[in-house]
């Protein structure tokens, strides 16, 4: 019965939270695309070639956790199978902060675009849902002094 | 909707780049599917019922990743890139991702 | 070349839907399919050991080589017990094959129960507490009852095809808490089924009580000695008794009073006293 309080309160915990600090990066998120929106980034690899670029690797990552919410509802819907919604929007965050990471890379080093965009993702907890990493790289193209 | 993992299309120029676009989709097989896999884990062979989940969860995957390219005014995606990942136990993820351009006849 | 980067409409990647609102559909269908799990499986459990053979069942706990009760219990009160059980059993219409061994336990546990094979187990603790052999020969008659039953070996296969079922369903990693909480409501779900096995080996118990004395005078006397002891519960009533294993010991007094009333049987007589060794064997070492 302890057991069960604990389980109960542990998911109220991970909605409150979980759900405010879902709402507040997302939030952030689109306005610091807004904000690099300029930059180009894109999977394409071969540059303009008209103009003798800086080239620079540039990488952005991030690692965000699930939160109990999230991860109960998940174990759910391992039973039944189907979408799993809860970590869509998980997956999303990571992916686009990861994204907004490497792009202000590059605006600090003055780049105009980023050619060649990679996304790495993997799971590093093996405990519950744990965390998911994503990483974003690609070459930064600077235009010549 | 042009979807192809070549940079240029031949017979197409790019008028413009439109950025990056990308669709992905988390999905989960249930119980009994697990557990018939547990079993041909002894056997080996193909797991028909994954690989159909799998390709269930790629073409919604893609159908999100065509519904970016669309909002943004593309007409083709280019240097498009799959991956799968585990992010959770029981839950694989594909993503797919690729430049949204806007092609014309060359 | 002309770059831009365009940004795409909001949500293409997520679901639109109030997680809370998939969240309750998830946890009420979990719920009702471990609910629906653990009820066949109980049934099912239930209705294959009824038909498998008794001796089965004997030969299974000779295989075991558990060893029940004491290592040196005192000779003559096992003697006694045994006597007892043969007492009440034609009450019970017990069946040829079926054997019972009364063993005895040196321990000052509140308790008594039976186990496959027929074998039952007495507590010390419980024995002294035993004002006369009527009280003695209810708890007595409940044990072979559930014998008679084949609650044992069903509560055993029900129990362990449905512990083996819940884990198969919520051993696919994620939070531990899913994992206990549809456990809980397993166990729950199983003990709707103990409970009804207790009703009916009381039933039973008390008829055959009223065989052999006449009367069922001393019968609830169990039940009230344990309703003393429990009075102090931190559960509100209608929970405990939603979720306990047994039924409330004051029901089950009721329900003994009810019974009387039905069936007619004399609630009053002359109760037998226990024999006069009896303490001095309880005090053996």
């Amino acid at each position: 019965m302890i057991e069960v309080g604990i389980a109960v309160a542990l998911v109220i915990l991970g909605y409150i939270f979980g759900s405010a600090a879902e709402r507040r990066h997302f939030k952030s998120i689109i306005k610091r695309e807004r904000e690099l929106n300029r930059l180009a980034a894109v999977a394409t690899r071969f540059p303009p070639e008209d103009t003798a670029w800086r080239q620079q690797l540039v990488t952005g990552n991030v690692v965000i956790a699930s939160d109990y919410f999230k991860t109960f509802t998940a174990s759910l819907i391992n039973i039944f199978g189907g979408k799993v919604t809860p970590f869509e929007s998980l997956i999303d965050r990571a992916r686009r902060e990861a994204m907004l990471r490497m792009k202000a890379d590059a605006q600090s080093l003055g780049a105009e675009y980023i050619f060649n965009v990679k996304y790495n993702t993997s799971r590093i907890s093996q405990f519950g849902a744990g965390a998911i990493e994503v990483m974003a790289y690609g070459t930064a193209l600077t235009p010549p002094e | 909707m042009l979807i192809s993992n070549l940079e240029f299309l031949p017979g197409y120029k790019i008028k413009r780049h439109l950025g990056l676009v990308q669709g992905s989709s988390v999905r989960a097989k249930h119980v009994g599917r697990d557990l018939m896999a547990t079993l041909k884990n002894i056997f080996g062979g193909e797991l028909t019922a994954y690989t159909e989940l799998l390709q269930d969860s790629r073409e919604e995957a893609t159908a999100r990743l065509v519904e970016q390219a669309t909002s943004i005014g593309a007409n083709a995606v280019l240097n498009v890139r799959f991956s799968t990942s585990s992010i959770a136990a029981g839950a694989a993820e594909i993503f797919v991702y690729g430049t949204a351009v806007e092609l014309e006849d060359d | 070349m002309d770059f831009e980067n365009r940004q795409p409409r909001e949500g293409i990647n997520t679901t639109r839907e109030h997680p809370l609102k998939r969240f309750m559909i998830l946890l009420g269908s979990a719920a009702v399919l471990v609910t629906v799990l653990v009820v066949t499986l109980q049934l099912a459990g239930g209705w294959i050991a009824r038909k498998i053979p008794f001796r089965y069942e004997t030969m299974a706990i000779e295989q075991t080589s558990l060893e029940l009760g004491s290592e040196r219990p005192p000779a003559e009160l096992v003697a006694w017990l045994n006597q007892l059980a043969d007492k009440v059993s034609p009450g019970l219409e017990l069946p040829a094959d079926i054997e019972i061994t009364v063993n005895y336990h040196h321990e000052n546990v509140f308790n008594a129960f039976a186990t496959i094979g027929g074998q039952l187990v007495f507590y010390r603790g419980l024995l002294t507490q035993m004002p006369n052999e009527n009280a003695l020969a209810m708890v007595m008659a409940h044990e072979i009852a559930h014998v008679l039953h084949r609650d044992p070996l069903a509560g055993l296969g029900g129990g362990l095809s449905s512990m083996l079922a819940l884990a198969t369903l919520t051993g696919q990693g994620g939070t531990g808490a899913a994992a206990s909480l549809l456990n809980q409501t397993g166990l729950l779900t199983g003990v709707q089924f103990t409970r009804r096995m207790e009703n009916n080996a009381d039933t039973a118990a008390l008829a055959a009580v009223n065989s052999v004395y006449g009367h069922i005078n001393g019968a609830d006397t169990l039940f009230v000695l344990t309703g003393a002891e429990r009075d102090d519960s931190a559960l509100p009533q209608w929970l405990e008794r939603f979720a306990s294993t047994h039924p409330l010991d004051g029901d089950r007094v009721r329900a003994i009073e009810k019974m009387a009333a039905d069936a007619g049987y004399a609630t009053t007589g002359k109760l037998t006293p226990l024999p006069a060794e009896y303490r001095q064997w309880l005090n053996e070492d």
